[in-house]
């Protein structure tokens, strides 16, 4: 900031001089014109050697800036280049790809499909069976069910039955025999005490 | 069974008061009146009347004992029985010192329930065969039950000994049934 100042300061000065020095000379223009020439030419030197000290690292600090950043961005530029023709080579050879795996696709579809049908087929077969044993067992125990009926109902009717004829058949030495019966059951159960 | 831990000790008492076998029967029998007048349902229920006094009560039992012409350790028991509060259970008492009566004397007390009324030769055939099998004295009880259809059921010392038609009868009608 100081810098600028300073130049600022030294450029107006320049610039005021030789108003002043045309203004004092004013009156003895006819003695001639190498003291203005001289006047000119320092003028100029100074104006130059300004130029040189101040400006001229800028300007060149400028261009080199923005050689610099015109490098940096064709570099980028370079660089995304090769990307995107990297990216195009890939999209080419993906697009080169994709019929192989659209066979592959369609083959494993075809297989898959195939190996589902077999396991649908398997299941099928197995509720049949299953289906079928279940039912046999159902019979089978509702007819073993039904047989115990009948022969609870069978026995039922001929114990009656018997009881019936026992009774209206018994005799006193029915009875006797029971009893006598009963006795050598007991003389069993004594002998084996 | 109307045993308990109360008659238990009540009827061994009493068994203890006497060796002789005789004199234990005789208290047996007393005790079995007794008994029977006490369990009475009049009887007991004004001897367990909240009106009647821990001294009536003890009173009109030893008037009870005195009427049955018990004798004196009898009358003596009965008093006890009542002062200790224990008269509801005379009849288990009776009925224990019975069972351990039978213990001592080596006897055992059978029912049997036959289908007819029976002879007594077929009685004294049943009651010589429980004997081989208990090596005791038997005293039967006989009952008469229709529905056995024939033959006789015994009941000896917690065992049931069955040789009547009607369980043949239900045995063949199970076997049948399957």
């Amino acid at each position: 900031m100081k810098s600028r100042i300073a130049i600022a300061a030294v450029l107006m000065g320049a610039a005021l001089t030789p108003t002043l020095a045309r203004a004092a000379e004013s009156g003895a223009e006819e003695r001639g014109s190498w003291g203005a020439l001289l006047f000119y030419v320092i003028n100029f030197l100074l104006f130059v050697g300004i130029l040189w000290k101040y400006a001229l690292p800028a300007a060149r600090h400028f261009f080199k800036d923005r050689a610099t950043g015109i490098s940096e961005t064709f570099s980028k530029a370079q660089s995304a280049f090769r990307g995107a023709q990297e990216l195009a080579n890939r999209a080419a050879e993906r697009m080169a790809k994709l019929e192989a795996e659209k066979s592959q696709i369609s083959s494993d579809l075809a297989d898959e499909t195939v190996f589902q049908i077999g396991r649908v087929y398997d299941l099928a077969r197995e509720a049949a069976a299953r289906i079928k044993r279940d039912a046999e067992l159902s019979a089978t125990a509702m007819a073993e069910n039904a047989q115990r009926r009948v022969r609870a109902a069978l026995a039922l009717a001929a114990g009656s039955l018997a009881r019936d004829i026992v009774v209206n058949n018994f005799q006193a030495n029915d009875q006797t025999r029971l009893v006598q019966g009963f006795v050598d059951k007991l003389g069993e159960q004594a002998a084996l005490r | 069974m109307r045993s308990s831990k109360v008659a238990k000790r009540y009827a061994r008492a009493l068994l203890g008061l006497s060796t002789d076998n005789a004199q234990l029967e005789a208290w047996g029998a007393e005790l079995e009146r007794l008994a029977k007048i006490v369990d009475a349902p009049e009887v007991a229920a004004q001897l367990e009347s909240p009106t009647v006094t821990h001294a009536e009560r003890i009173e009109a039992l030893g008037k009870i004992a005195e009427r049955l012409d018990l004798s004196f350790p009898l009358r003596s028991f009965a008093v006890v029985v009542a002062s200790h509060g224990r008269v509801r259970e005379v009849a288990a008492m009776a009925e224990t010192y019975g069972h351990m009566l039978d213990d001592l004397m080596g006897r055992a007390r059978v029912t049997l329930t036959f289908a007819y009324q029976p002879t007594a030769e077929d009685l004294a055939r049943v009651v010589a065969g429980l004997e081989a099998i208990a090596h005791k004295k038997i005293i039967p009880t006989t009952m008469v039950d229709a529905s056995l259809v024939g033959g006789v059921i015994a009941e000896l010392e917690g065992k049931i000994y069955d040789g009547s038609l009607a369980t043949r009868l239900a045995e063949a009608e199970r076997r049948l049934s399957g």
